[in-house]
């Protein structure tokens, strides 16, 4: 039996840790800008846990989880600029600034658009499934574009952030503290998941989804749940980065962005609870260092990208608890 | 006679002008094994694929335990305990030998969507899955993965599957397939314990396999039951010799 704290356990633990200590010293250093960096890594790495639970542990390589990452982008942004405009949304329902409102909204629609793409796309498989996610994602893109209504082409800007009971959420370190919070509490959701029975379901259906079906699952309905979880967790992460930004375009709901949470998911290591949150870090850092020397410093990524897929599939979780993922 | 565990009425299945199954009747009793034997290409593959429920007959019907299931999908018709292995043994390769199992009892169970209990400290499927994976004589390899046993072993733990489902009736598709001798002699100890349980329906090419331990043979030729009875009958029948055994068996 695996024991609690192995030492993939551990390293999961140090790489959160990493993520909050950064964190908390910037603040105490006064570096506002390293604090908003870090809770730009968080949101990335929140979503990317969301894709992890489909791409990773339930193998469905989704290529359209930008969709869900900007739908809970513009639930966001259109709630808030209705609340700053007082321009009902329905019937007498003028938007809401509380992020405790916004987040299951953003959530519930994020999960709703998940489960008719997942419907319709888990009737594939293989290459045809990664176009059919791209391409509905690609739908919506276009549909973003061409609503002038909350700003068309050029985005949706709101200048006040939404707010948190009891805390300021202008305050750099109060809202990375709400953004990590959502980042642990998902991580602990999926380690559950996965270790449960419905997680060994999962696993099992990636793997072998013929055998499982023999073995009374069907395999269907499994997938489908796990990508209906997956795109809720990537709705929310969408909410917070519009909410840091105040701003959200159709940029989020693009195929680059699908590209980049794919890149937090397999740089870090596919499959692994920690993955994510590992890779949307070194995805950060590398933006920031690199991207200030020159703007062709995605080139580099892909390198590492290249290096990762061909000598380390386990990505970085991987390499550093040197053991081959287990189910 | 024992009452039939499966009946097979009028099954027919066409792709295209193909005749892949044609008016196949057949059935399966308590207690016995009932061997299905014919060339190459004579469809027996397609026959399971319709008893399982991956594929959909264009007519006929099938009645398990009395109950008709034409309606059912695979994963509902393994929950009633039809169970079956595959030509090529087929299991969850990065699972140990536990999981594996673990899975076939969640399946069972019909409960696959609990989320709050860590599988693996979950009695109601650790404690059937050690029994029967200690029944398959496995117990060693327990938290061995599968894709390290070896050929025989994974044929065992296939077994441990089965018998997870809490068979009704048995479906093996060759199980001697890629066993050497000393294998085909395990598996054969094997099938007559696995007929202690329940009913199989064997699919074999192995003919001194099928003549020593079926109860039964019906032999599929183009789609169709040619002839169907006793190890003798089989053996003596014209048709049979002329289109399958030749005349020198």
């Amino acid at each position: 039996m695996r024991q609690v704290f192995d030492r993939e356990a551990l390293i999961n633990l140090a790489i959160f840790a990493a993520l909050v200590v950064t964190a908390v010293v910037a603040h105490v250093a006064g570096q506002g800008f390293t604090v908003t960096l870090a809770t730009k890594a968080a949101i990335f790495a929140l979503a990317g846990v969301g894709l992890n639970l489909a791409l990773g542990y339930g193998g469905m390589i989704s290529f359209g989880h930008a969709a869900f990452f900007g739908i809970g982008g513009y639930v966001a942004g259109i709630l808030a600029s209705h609340a700053a405009s007082g321009a009902p949304l329905v019937a007498s329902f003028a938007g809401t600034t509380s992020m405790l409102a916004i987040w299951p909204v953003a959530m519930i629609a994020s999960g709703i658009a998940a489960l008719l793409i997942g419907a319709l796309s888990l009737r594939t498989s293989g290459v045809y499934f990664i176009m059919v996610t791209l391409a509905f994602a690609q739908m919506i893109f276009y549909f973003a574009i061409s609503w002038p209504r909350y700003g068309g082409e050029d985005g949706l800007s709101f200048y006040v952030r939404n707010t948190f009971p009891g805390l300021n959420t202008f305050a750099p370190i109060q809202y990375f503290a709400i953004c990590a919070t959502l980042l642990a509490l998902a991580l602990i959701l999926t380690a559950i998941i996965t270790q449960s029975r419905y997680g060994l379901a999962l696993q099992a259906v990636r793997q072998n989804s013929q055998r499982s079906t023999a073995a009374g699952i069907r395999p269907y309905a499994i997938r489908l749940t796990a990508f209906v979880l997956s795109g809720m967790i990537t709705g929310l992460a969408g909410a917070l980065y519009a909410d840091l930004n105040r701003f959200v375009s159709p940029s989020m709901l693009s195929w680059h962005m699908s590209g980049e949470i794919m890149v937090f998911v397999i740089l870090g290591g596919v499959g692994r609870l920690c993955g994510p949150v590992a890779g949307a870090a070194i995805f950060i850092l590398l933006e920031h260092l690199l991207g200030g020397v020159s703007e062709h410093w995605q080139a580099l990524l892909g390198l590492m990208l290249l290096v990762i897929v061909l000598f380390a599939p386990g990505g970085l979780i991987g390499m550093l608890s040197g053991r081959k993922r287990h189910a | 006679m024992p009452e039939p565990v499966l009946e097979i009425e009028s099954l027919s299945k066409s792709f295209g002008a193909l005749k892949a199954t044609d008016d196949v009747s057949l059935t399966l009793r308590g207690g016995e094994i009932h061997a299905l034997i014919g060339p190459n290409g004579a469809g027996k593959s397609t026959l399971i694929k319709q008893i399982t429920g991956e594929l959909r007959p264009d007519s006929g019907s099938i009645r398990f335990q009395g109950r008709a299931i034409d309606i059912l999908d695979a994963a509902g018709r393994a929950r009633l305990g039809l169970a079956r292995s595959f030509q090529v043994s087929s299991v969850i390769p990065d699972f140990t030998v536990r999981q594996n199992v673990m899975l076939a009892v969640a399946g069972a169970s019909g409960h696959v969507f609990r989320v709050l209990r860590p599988a693996q400290s979950d009695a109601k499927l650790t404690a059937p899955a050690d029994h029967h994976i200690a029944k398959a004589g496995l117990h060693e390899r327990a938290q061995a993965r599968a894709a390290e046993l070896s050929h025989g072993e994974r044929r065992k733990l296939e077994i441990a599957m089965a018998l997870a489902l809490k068979p009704r009736a048995f479906l093996l598709d060759e199980p001697m397939a890629g066993m050497g001798a000393e294998g085909g002699g395990q598996v054969t100890a094997m099938l007559s314990a696995l007929k202690a349980e329940a009913p199989i329906l064997l699919v074999e090419h192995d003919m001194d396999a099928v003549f020593a331990l079926a109860d039964r043979i019906s032999v599929l030729v183009y789609g169709r039951i040619i002839a169907s009875g006793s190890v003798d009958e089989i053996r003596r029948d014209p048709e049979v010799r002329r289109s399958y055994l030749g005349d020198d068996a």
